[in-house]
């Protein structure tokens, strides 16, 4: 049949076909995403909105890797162009221009260049990070196609159409191949990926707020949490399915560089792969520890156990540092989802690490994750008559500043930070107070963990308690509180402005109310606490600090807003899951290697995780004690 | 105890240096009675370290004493000892106005540091008139000097509490003591308990003060404490009491009627001991601990095994993964109960002695004279712990070999 | 095998909110061991819990830590629970019931389980950390605690009441989700709750004492107490330092000090020349 026809319509119906198989495949893999439940997803604002965040947000973690990026915008954009044009070619005026032709092979040899591209990531070593299997077999479908396309088009172009059979077959071949791959290969990044950056679960991130905040739990709902695939959303499950496996996630991760079982990639692999039974196997890097255990597949399969695809330790690894959300350019949110599957261990199994059980069995029955008296909190300020909120009485005009003390304020070393800070509220003539022994815990350690239902109650104690009182804003040293406060608490009637210490001692030096004398002699580096820069994008007012204070700043080769973890957060210190190395141990050689005397931190947790470093080289201090020194320096 | 006056012109004249008309004085000459003169520049001798090039002097003040008296690099603080007392009379109250019963542990036939804490509260509820019984279920040395004016020896009834409960119960029926004290431990208590609901008396139980106006306990999570006036039957805490101070008592033996025991129901006992290796590392009695400045950790291990000890470790060790996780010592591992912690190697960071706060006695071996864990030790030995190890593995099998040999062993001491 | 859990009001030590007693939760994670090991044929025979007290809520923690259903039987504040407690447990005859050693919220003096036994006219095993089905059918192995890490093992034939000893495992964690699907059943009292034998005491907050220095004899002068809290037994006294011994002395030294303080058996069993 198609002999009779010419090559200038059978072309274009190549990718016509193309596209149809392409349809056919995506909606098989469709039908899976429709067992999960049901989510509100704003379809007309996030399809007229994809485009912006294609080009955007997702190139703007695309562009770390300047290769990957040309790389991807080569390949992407021309097999786009030239599959486009070459559809377009079934109307007859365009067919028959041979100037058109031209264009379309334009367009092609740019594909085929960005073919040598992807093939070079790969052949003859492929990059560690990637994954093999089918991902091997992508460079070479492309070049099919696009070289195929390339001298069909010239040939066309050149008149010459009658002995560019071969290579239409050879572009077929490539082509049908690539659209055969949107349903389980690489391809399926493609489609998945687009529909992804629409249906988002946190559109927030798109406009520039900081979505981050835990979303919270029905604890009437009739299962808690993540069990087995059909328990995530379908927008969630479509999410994974944009994995592109590049392995970014799994550079970023403390855990996997500690040797812990936790990659991510695997993680949202072993989603997908237990979405879909027939999913080919996996083919990248695997958890560390070398487990193997498969476990049933299917949307109702058991995801979680000693048998199942994700081992428990698995989930317990995670310091919820957000470094994988971060770096992965398809947006997959992973923290959401360890936190959906511990959520379903804590809550309806009561599956937590042996070692977390009595952290969060005080937290739920004393406030506290030590079980310590809530009085006790201000114990490390003796001698430095703590203003408490219950002391100024309602009928007083409100209050500046409620310092909110946090977990740290139990622990000697932290309690050196806090009684810098105290003075420094002192000195810059700041009107402050505490809550004393009525400031519960926020609960985050607890949520972070999974028990929404001790985070809840917290929350809503706290919230109870701050409503009887009278302030400006709080002010706290602990991001993790921070957090908890100004991004959580708000879904349970809790809103406040919520300011971290360093940002206001920031504001009290520009106002002229602290005047640091400055320490050129000190050399410093400052390490990002996951929730203050990754959690709520504050990264310049502590450098500012420091920098106001004459010290020599260097940085080290992850900061800002790309900071590893300390280890401290996410539950995972009282997890305590066996690795190969500590993670505070990695982060504290980063910062031997900067040659720095000081490394500044602005976290109790990082305080804590990085001064139990054994043999450190360099001295830990909070920016709260630097500028103290500064400030003390000039009297 | 009066001190004999002192001489100044009479001790002055005894070291007048016989030569030369100026009257000179030898003040290097130690005086013959009274207090030893310091002597700054022989203490500073005494706590040089020695084989350092450079100077360096240990500071810690058990060193004082001793550094007057030779300049062996060993020091070692021995107090002088009391002299034994005359043994005194033994104080028999011949008929008492009331008894006070104590059933004592008395864990094979001997009492109890407990138990002689319970036997100083029941004289205290005794007082002068009153006697103290110990009704012990068998044999029970050593309950004269620890108060006990009579002695009630029971047929051993076996390991079924309930037949003990029995037995000892018929004994007090016989006796009518105004109180009865148990100590509470995990057997004392338990007996305790079954008695009280054998006799249908309420219990107080866990007294921390027994005096004759009144017991008091904690109670509510030691929120309130409560008073009560001494009744029938009480248990007394552990460490909450002092022993008998005062003078022996006879502790004679009264024979009472006793009931035969009933048929136990259960079907068989077996006592269990803990072994050392494997008992969790709370628990453990005896623990030695490996630290960053061992290297050869079967030697160790070997070590641990010959001394019958439950193996410890530092965090670095745990983290570098040369020792199970859960050996960790610490406050991030376990927080230790052990009645000796042996550190070897260990240098003791704040976070790892928090985990031995509760240990009475530590030995540490380490090379570093100014570590933590070396100031925390009752036996300190500055001293590489990887060539202490075979020694200590030496002299165990030498006197291993010796015993087997039929030899006595040299005394250690 | 039927295995009940006897529940108490507790309070938490230190922020007093109403809790389950650590004692209990750990007898929970016991018994539902022994349940999944025996087999549960159907829900009513999987172990549950058994509360006689004026309110219910402050033993619904149990339901988080792993049982199914709570019986709960109102009585009165201060009213002594036995005869309702032994009435109930006459009924529904469990084959095992485990209590922690001291219950929380009455009395408080760890009674309550021995007077049950009484009642029921059952074995009571105290202090128990583990419990195993036993090698012949009907037999329950128990493992009590001796402190320090040593056990008796006790056998015997069910029925039998146990205490479970704080060396016992520790809890399982409370799971929200499984508090949320597990029944109360409220009881009207079965029997009058007669007064049982009960001491008049006198409450006032706690005053913290002293632990008694061991070796201070009673009665001793303050200098006495001194000298005992610093001089032969404390550790600071015997503190000994050696500087660079000769290993095999520093090994002599070690072992002597160990003996010493009884941690190390003496090296040979007959008597020294």
């Amino acid at each position: 049949m198609t002999s009779f026809m010419p090559l200038t319509t059978v072309f274009p119906g190549l990718v016509w076909t193309m596209a149809a198989l392409a349809l056919v495949q995506a909606s098989r893999r469709a039908s899976l995403w429709r067992v999960g439940a049901a989510a509100p997803v704003a379809w007309l604002h996030g399809l007229a909105r994809l485009p912006r965040r294609y080009l955007v947000d997702v190139h703007h973690v695309v562009a770390r890797d300047p290769h990957a990026s040309r790389m991807h915008a080569v390949v992407a954009g021309g097999l786009l162009a030239a599959s486009l044009l070459t559809a377009l070619a079934i109307l007859p005026p365009l067919a028959g221009s041979r100037a058109y032709w031209l264009l379309v092979t334009l367009a092609f040899a740019v594909t085929a260049a960005g073919s040598l591209l992807v093939g070079a990531r790969r052949y003859p070593v492929k990059q560690k990070r990637l994954s093999a299997g089918r991902f091997q077999i992508l460079p070479v479908l492309l070049l099919a196609y696009a070289v195929g396309g390339t001298l069909t088009a010239l040939l066309l172009a050149l008149g010459a159409g009658g002995i560019a059979l071969p290579f239409a077959l050879l572009a077929a071949a490539g082509g049908l191949g690539l659209a055969f791959e949107v349903r389980q290969g690489p391809m399926r990044h493609a489609v998945a990926g687009a529909l992804h950056l629409a249906a988002h679960p946190r559109p927030g991130r798109f406009e520039g707020r900081p979505d981050t905040a835990l979303q919270p739990l029905d604890l009437d709902a009739p299962r808690l949490g993540a069990a087995m695939p059909a328990d995530f959303t379908w927008n969630r499950l479509l999410s994974y399915d944009a994995c592109v496996s590049c392995g970014r996630c799994e550079t970023a991760c403390p855990a996997f560089a500690a040797g812990q079982p936790l990659n991510p990639k695997r993680l949202i692999q072993d989603l997908v792969a237990g979405l879909n039974p027939a999913e080919p196997p996996y083919a990248g890097t695997s958890y560390p520890g070398g487990r193997a255990a498969e476990g049933p597949r299917g949307p109702l399969a058991r995801l979680i156990g000693p048998d199942a695809r994700i081992h428990p330790d698995t989930l317990w690894s995670c310091t919820t540092c957000r470094a994988c959300v971060e770096e992965c350019p398809m947006m997959i949110e992973h923290v959401d989802a360890v936190v959906s599957l511990r959520r379903y261990q804590t809550l309806e199994r009561g599956a937590l690490p042996e070692k977390a059980i009595g952290p969060v069995t005080e937290l739920r029955q004393a406030g506290d994750p030590g079980g310590r008296p809530l009085a006790a909190r201000t114990d490390f300020a003796a001698g430095l008559d703590l203003p408490l909120m219950a002391d100024r009485g309602q009928a007083q005009a409100e209050v500046d500043v409620l310092l909110w003390l946090g977990e740290g304020a139990y622990d000697l070393r932290y309690g050196r930070t806090l009684r810098a800070l105290v003075r420094l509220l002192r000195r810059a003539n700041v009107d402050f107070a505490v809550l004393g022994a009525e400031e519960r815990d926020t609960g985050d350690l607890a949520r972070r963990l999974g028990d929404e239902a001790t985070f809840q109650a917290l929350a809503r104690e706290n919230i109870a308690t701050l409503a009887r009182y009278r302030f400006a804003r709080i002010v706290t040293g602990d991001p993790h509180a921070l957090h908890a406060l100004r991004n959580e608490y708000p879904a349970f009637g809790g809103h406040y402005t919520v300011v971290h210490h360093t940002a206001l001692l920031l504001e009290l030096i520009r106002a002229g109310q602290l005047s640091p004398q400055r320490l050129p002699d000190l050399s410093v580096t400052y390490h990002d606490p996951c929730y203050l820069a990754r959690y709520n994008g504050e990264t310049e007012a502590p450098r500012a600090v420091l920098d106001a204070i004459g010290l020599s700043r260097v940085e080290m080769a992850r900061s800002g807003k790309r900071a590893m973890c300390c280890g401290g957060g996410g539950g995972a210190p009282v997890s305590d899951v066996p690795g190969e190395r500590r993670i505070p141990d990695l982060r504290m050689a980063q910062a031997t290697e900067t040659g720095a005397g000081i490394v500044a931190v602005a976290c109790p947790s990082c305080t804590a995780m990085l001064e139990g470093v054994t043999d450190r080289k360099a001295d830990v201090r909070d920016v709260a004690e630097l500028l103290l020194q500064a400030v003390e320096a000039g009297r | 105890m009066t001190r004999l006056r002192r001489d100044p012109r009479a001790e002055r004249t005894a070291i007048r240096v016989a030569a030369g008309t100026r009257p000179r004085y030898d003040r290097t000459a130690k005086p013959a009675g009274g207090r030893p003169r310091r002597d700054p520049r022989a203490e500073r001798a005494g706590q040089r370290v020695p084989g350092a090039s450079r100077p360096r002097f240990d500071l810690s003040p058990i060193i004082l004493s001793q550094a007057l008296h030779g300049d062996r690099p060993v020091v070692a603080e021995t107090r002088p000892r009391p002299a034994p007392e005359a043994a005194p009379r033994i104080v028999v109250v011949e008929d008492p106005a009331f008894l006070v019963a104590v059933v004592p542990d008395a864990t094979g036939g001997r009492l109890s540091g407990h138990d002689r804490q319970v036997l100083g509260a029941a004289r205290t509820l005794a007082g002068r008139e009153g006697g103290v019984v110990v009704v012990s279920a068998g044999p029970c040395e050593g309950c004269g000097p620890a108060g006990a004016d009579r002695h009630v020896v029971l047929d051993d009834p076996g390991p079924d509490p309930a037949a003990r409960a029995a037995t000892i119960a018929a004994a007090l029926a016989d006796l009518e003591p105004r109180h009865v004290l148990f100590p509470e431990s995990l057997d004392g208590g338990d007996l305790a308990r079954r008695i009280a609901v054998r006799m249908g008396v309420a219990l107080f139980d866990n007294a921390e003060v027994v005096a004759a106006a009144g017991l008091v306990r904690p109670a509510r999570g030691r929120r309130v404490e409560q008073r009560a006036a001494p009744g029938r039957l009480a248990t007394v805490a552990a460490d909450a009491v002092p022993d008998h101070a005062g003078a022996p008592r006879e502790a004679r033996v009264l024979t009472v009627a006793t009931a035969p025991a009933p048929a136990s129901r259960l079907l068989s006992t077996e006592r269990i001991p803990a072994d050392p290796a494997t008992v969790p590392l709370a628990l453990a009695e005896f623990v030695t601990a490996a630290g960053n400045g061992l290297t050869d950790l079967d030697t160790f291990r070997q070590v641990v095994a010959a001394l019958r000890a439950t193996p410890g470790a530092s965090r670095v060790l745990c983290d570098a993964g040369l020792m199970p996780r859960h050996t960790q010592v610490g406050a991030s591992g376990t927080v230790l109960a052990a009645t000796c912690y042996f550190a070897l190697g260990i240098s003791g960071a704040p976070q790892h002695l928090q985990g031995i706060a509760g240990c009475e006695h530590v030995v540490a071996v380490n090379t570093d004279l100014h570590a933590s864990m070396i100031e925390r030790a009752g036996l300190a030995i500055v001293q590489d712990a990887q060539a202490v190890m075979p020694a200590l593995l030496r002299l165990l099998a030498q006197e291993a070999g010796e015993q087997e040999a039929g030899h006595p062993a040299g005394d250690p001491s | 095998m039927k295995i009940a859990v006897l529940l108490s009001a507790g309070r938490h030590p230190v922020s007093s909110t109403a809790v389950l007693p650590r004692l209990e939760a750990q007898a929970i994670r016991i018994a539902t061991r022994l349940g999944a090991a025996f087999g549960v044929p159907d829900e009513a025979a999987a172990p549950f819990g058994l509360h006689a007290g004026p309110d219910a809520a402050a033993v619904a923690d149990a339901l988080g830590q792993g049982l199914g259903r709570l019986e709960h039987i109102a009585l009165s504040e201060g009213a002594d629970p036995v005869p309702a407690l032994a009435a109930r447990l006459a009924a529904t005859a469990p084959d095992l019931i485990l209590a922690g050693r001291r219950g929380q919220g009455g009395g408080e003096s760890g009674i309550v389980p021995y007077a049950l036994a009484a009642a029921l006219d059952r074995p009571l095993i105290a202090d128990v950390v583990a419990v195993a089905p036993g090698d012949e059918a009907g037999t329950l192995r128990l493992d009590q605690s001796l402190g320090r890490g040593a056990l008796r093992r006790v056998v015997v034939r069910g029925p039998v009441l146990a205490t479970v000893h704080p060396d016992a495992p520790a809890p399982l964690a409370y799971a929200f989700g499984r508090a949320r699907r597990g029944t109360i059943v409220s009881l009207g009292p079965t029997a009058d709750p007669g007064a049982g034998p009960v001491i008049p005491v006198e409450e006032r907050p706690y005053r913290r004492r002293p632990k008694v220095v061991k070796g201070a004899p009673a009665g001793g002068s303050a200098a006495e107490r001194l000298k005992a809290a610093t001089g032969e037994s404390g550790a600071a006294s015997r503190g000994r330092l050696l500087v660079d011994p000769d290993p095999e002395e520093a090994a002599r030294e070690i072992l002597a000090y160990l003996r010493r303080i009884g941690v190390v058996a003496p090296p040979a069993s007959h008597p020294h020349p």
